[in-house]
């Protein structure tokens, strides 16, 4: 989600320089093929015509709204922020998503806050594993998509061809990638970044929602965990909009 | 003595000038032809290029009298002068002036200009035929038959003379008066096709008519597309091509618009990427004439990229929002055709693709459009509204509270009562968007009445008008609370309400019930709304499901069931009760049907009916779920494990999943 406050950051980033510096001396002494791509996460025209998008599932849906918890302990202690997520818009023709992140017993603020993000739905039309920006190399994408137990079936093709053979369309899971891209409530010298993006799950059949936070600047793999809500009803509702 | 000059000075002056406007009229009846020619030649020269003269004239008589003139006079050659003058006076008063055109027809000219064409003078046939193309240049033109054949022999003789007024002429005639796919059959079977394009190598004039006849008789029409396409194995189709360079923006325009209509009837002769992109190339640059292909370019830009995401993307690549926002800045008056093109042609670029509106919306662009909301021609408000509209497709922007706000709000709203229809619906098409403002639960369109107006639309005497005022509302209601729900409910009553679900259209049908769906989802308590009146609401609900229902109203309808059977016991048994009404025992259940309807989202909506009515934690559950196995709809679950749709399959299993709690097994 975003950074803390700069204690913490000053806390991470010693930890970051030994964590990255043992990546190095393991890298030293085990030859690898490093292989550098390009290869952005859209698809670029490459594919396109013969991949339709994913089909719609109910529970991913504008108006639908998730509560749970992200996770931001570090080694000096626990902590959970509660969160509120809001779905506003859907466009799987595109493999796009937009919506509202509320966090709410942020230690920095006086009030929620509430940031807008915008997502990318993993089609193989529109979208790859591969994120190819913000940062994120094909190695940490696969460091966090192998996080999710879902992946695992899909591994080994991501693995080796990026995923282009995989039927997502059938597959009971919906990966994506969500990018903050404004606050809404608070400014931006609040002590508070959104430089980062969250790697998410979400399960075609209860709607839950599982998620990775990545920031380089950040505690890694803080995890977001979120349910459906539905209000105080004893069951699901669905509300809908249909632009003109 | 001191006497008011200048006033005086105009008055006499304006006094003089109808004086000798009057005393041109008795020289044109006059009989000696010297006199006659001269007063011809003076309102000719008069009138060209001035609209105001043309119309003063007009308003004095001018078109009956030189009409007159016209047919007095004989075919012998020392009547040549004046018919050659008195077809010129008329051909200028009809260009580019509707009025004239109108006073020239109801003036009965037309077949005196006709004979000219067979005059034995050249300079005659010239003058007749320039004079028929202006009026052919008009909507006003007479209606040509093609299916006489009489009239096809009288075109093919005009293609085929070699005057290029004349062969123009009837190039013009077919660019104006051919409509229907009947008459571009009949004209290419006639071979209309071979002909026009031997002027693509003629006079500019001639290319020009041809251009613009070439684009009348391919549109909508792949087989003419396909036989243009084949003469002489493309010559024809890459000269049209290649006259995209021409220097003469005319020329470049008209055969841009010729590639416009190939491209929208069979776009499979356009592989080419660097085509598309250079058309839409041209068509930027031609933005920039100050003349009419400018006006005509806007329109033409529009209606290329139309429902196309890959050529509105070239044309966003080609950096085409940033121009027309750069034209429409200018500052100087631009013709209102112009307008219109240009905001018709951001709102094709903001249609599909949300990298383009965030780039439009960027620009500070609300104030240009709210001016355009305000001009004086309805196509141009119309326009500045699907503008605003298809803006208005950007969630982003919609959460970042972008259209929310007085400067924007107010004159849409006043929009709603505009004298114009068209004005009426696109504005409505734009509020419906706007109102989704996720990014504050305050409301500039409600400030202004706008759920009273909405209403009021709701029950207008257009369909259209009905079923976009409920779509409105539906959108104002999505995830709105209470109090929002309040001021609609409070006006519309459930009498009224059920009505709306019970309107003759199913368009109208489907948004009232989309509306109901949203009003009794969000808070638990706003369930209550259906069972006013005695529950006339869901009462009409479920007698509109049991009618058998189009896919999409019925999908809705589900939808508002699920919703009410996430509620409490007594909501869920009121939904039973429409599912299986006591009078209409032993019937087919509307449910069954919908299960084995071939649209996923009517039996993805079922069966989360289904799964709200034996959800576990409700004490009656365990009764419905007998209930609903009894009816044959658990059983036809069981069936549909493996359905082809993976959300209706995921919800089926759901199902079957609390049915195995039951103790059903499967």
């Amino acid at each position: 989600m975003w950074l803390l406050i700069r204690l913490h950051d000053l806390i991470w980033s010693h930890q970051r320089s030994d964590f990255y510096q043992t990546e190095r001396r393991r890298r030293k002494k085990m030859p690898v093929r490093v292989v550098e791509s390009n290869t952005p996460a859209q698809v670029s025209g490459t594919d396109p015509g013969n991949r339709s998008p994913l089909p719609p599932s109910s529970l991913l849906g504008a108006g639908q709204a998730f509560s749970g918890t992200q996770n931001v302990s570090n080694q000096q202690k626990e902590e959970a922020w509660r969160v509120n997520v809001q779905i506003q818009g859907i466009d799987l023709e595109h493999g796009y998503l937009c919506g509202t992140m509320e966090a709410l017993n942020v230690p920095m603020a006086d009030t929620p806050v509430i940031t807008f993000w915008e997502g990318e739905i993993v089609d193989g039309k529109n979208y790859t594993f591969y994120t190819g920006k913000w940062e994120a190399t094909r190695e940490d994408d696969m460091r966090h998509w192998s996080k999710f137990p879902s992946f695992s079936p899909l591994q080994g093709q991501v693995e080796s061809d990026g995923g282009r053979q995989l039927d997502l369309n059938n597959y009971p899971y919906i990966f994506m990638r969500w990018k903050e891209q404004y606050f809404v409530n608070v400014g931006t010298d609040c002590g508070l970044t959104i430089a980062g993006f969250y790697y998410v799950c979400f399960s075609c059949s209860d709607g839950s929602i599982s998620g990775f936070y990545y920031d380089p600047n950040s505690s890694p793999f803080q995890k977001l965990e979120l349910k459906t809500v539905n209000e105080g009803r004893s069951g699901f509702s669905f509300s809908s909009y249909e632009l003109q | 003595m001191p006497t008011t000059t200048s006033s005086s000075a105009s008055s006499s002056s304006s006094v003089s000038c109808n004086n000798r406007q009057a005393d041109v009229f008795s020289r044109l009846a006059s009989s000696d032809p010297e006199v006659k020619l001269k007063a011809l030649r003076e309102v000719k020269n008069q009138i060209i290029g001035n609209r105001t003269k043309k119309l003063s004239f007009l308003k004095l008589g001018a078109i009956p009298a030189i009409a007159s003139v016209l047919a007095d006079a004989d075919d012998s050659d020392k009547c040549n002068n004046i018919l050659v003058q008195s077809a010129a006076a008329i051909g200028s008063f009809a260009c580019g002036f509707e009025a004239g055109v109108q006073a020239v027809l109801d003036a009965g000219v037309f077949p005196h200009l006709l004979r000219l064409l067979t005059n034995p003078d050249e300079k005659v046939v010239d003058a007749g035929a320039r004079s028929l193309r202006m009026i052919f240049q008009s909507n006003q033109a007479p209606k040509y038959d093609f299916l006489q054949e009489k009239n096809m022999e009288f075109l093919f003789s005009l293609l085929n003379s070699e005057n290029e007024n004349v062969s123009g002429l009837g190039a013009s005639i077919i660019a104006h008066a051919c409509g229907t796919s009947v008459e571009q059959r009949v004209l290419c079977e006639a071979g209309v096709l071979e002909k026009l394009v031997i002027l693509l190598d003629g006079s500019l004039s001639q290319r020009e008519a041809c251009l613009e006849s070439l684009a009348t008789v391919l549109k909508n029409n792949p087989e003419a597309v396909s036989d243009f396409v084949g003469l002489e194995s493309g010559r024809y189709f890459n000269s049209v091509t290649e006259l995209t360079k021409d220097r003469y923006p005319r020329t470049r325009l008209l055969s841009c618009l010729c590639l416009v209509v190939i491209y929208n009837t069979s776009p499979s002769y356009f592989i080419n990427m660097g085509t598309k992109s250079s058309l839409i190339t041209t068509l930027l640059e031609l933005l920039n004439d100050p003349g009419q292909s400018g006006d005509d370019a806007a329109l033409g830009l529009s209606c290329l990229i139309a429902e196309k995401e890959d050529l509105q993307q070239l044309a966003y690549e080609a950096d085409a929002i940033k121009n027309i926002v750069d034209i429409l800045r200018t500052g100087s008056e631009l013709q209102p055709r112009r307008l219109q093109g240009l905001f018709l042609s951001l709102a094709e670029l903001c249609s599909k693709l949300e990298d383009c509106r965030c780039s439009f919306l960027s620009l500070q662009v609300l104030d240009l459009l709210t001016n355009a909301l305000r001009h004086k021609d309805a196509d141009v408000r119309a326009a500045a509204c699907i503008c605003f509209r298809n803006a208005a497709r950007s969630v982003k922007s919609l959460s970042a509270g972008r259209f929310n706000s007085d400067h924007v709000m107010l004159p849409l709203v006043q929009l709603l009562h505009d004298p114009s229809s068209s004005v009426q619906v696109a504005v409505l098409g734009a509020l419906s968007n706007i109102v989704l403002d996720f990014s504050s639960p305050k409301s500039s369109f409600i400030e202004y009445g706008g759920i009273k107006q909405l209403i009021e639309l709701s029950k207008s005497m257009d369909p259209n008008a009905r079923c976009s005022a409920l779509r409105a509302l539906r959108n104002l209601m999505f995830l709105a609370d209470n109090k929002r729900k309040e001021l609609f409910c409070s006006d519309v009553k459930a009498q009224g309400f059920a009505c709306l679900i019970s309107d003759p259209e199913p368009p109208v049908q489907e948004q009232a019930l989309a509306l109901l769906r949203n009003l009794v989802d969000g808070c638990i308590s706003s369930i209550e709304f259906v069972f006013d009146e005695d529950g006339l609401i869901l009462d009409t609900v479920g007698r509109q499901l049991r009618k058998a229902p189009q896919a999409q109203m019925a999908i809705q309808g589900m939808y508002v069931l699920t919703n009410v059977a996430s509620g409490t016991e007594l909501h869920k048994e009121a939904v039973m009760q429409q599912l299986f009404p006591q009078a209409k025992a032993g019937s087919e259940n509307f449910m069954l049907k919908f299960l084995q309807s071939d649209e996923s989202q009517l039996r993805s909506a079922t069966v989360w009916t289904i799964i709200n009515l034996i959800s576990p934690s409700s004490p009656g559950a365990f009764d419905r779920h007998v209930k609903l196995r009894n009816a044959g709809i658990i059983p036809q679950l069981k069936n549909m494990v493996n359905d082809a749709c993976l959300d209706v399959k995921i919800r089926i299993r759901t199902v079957l999943g609390q049915s195995m709690s039951f103790g059903d097994n499967y």
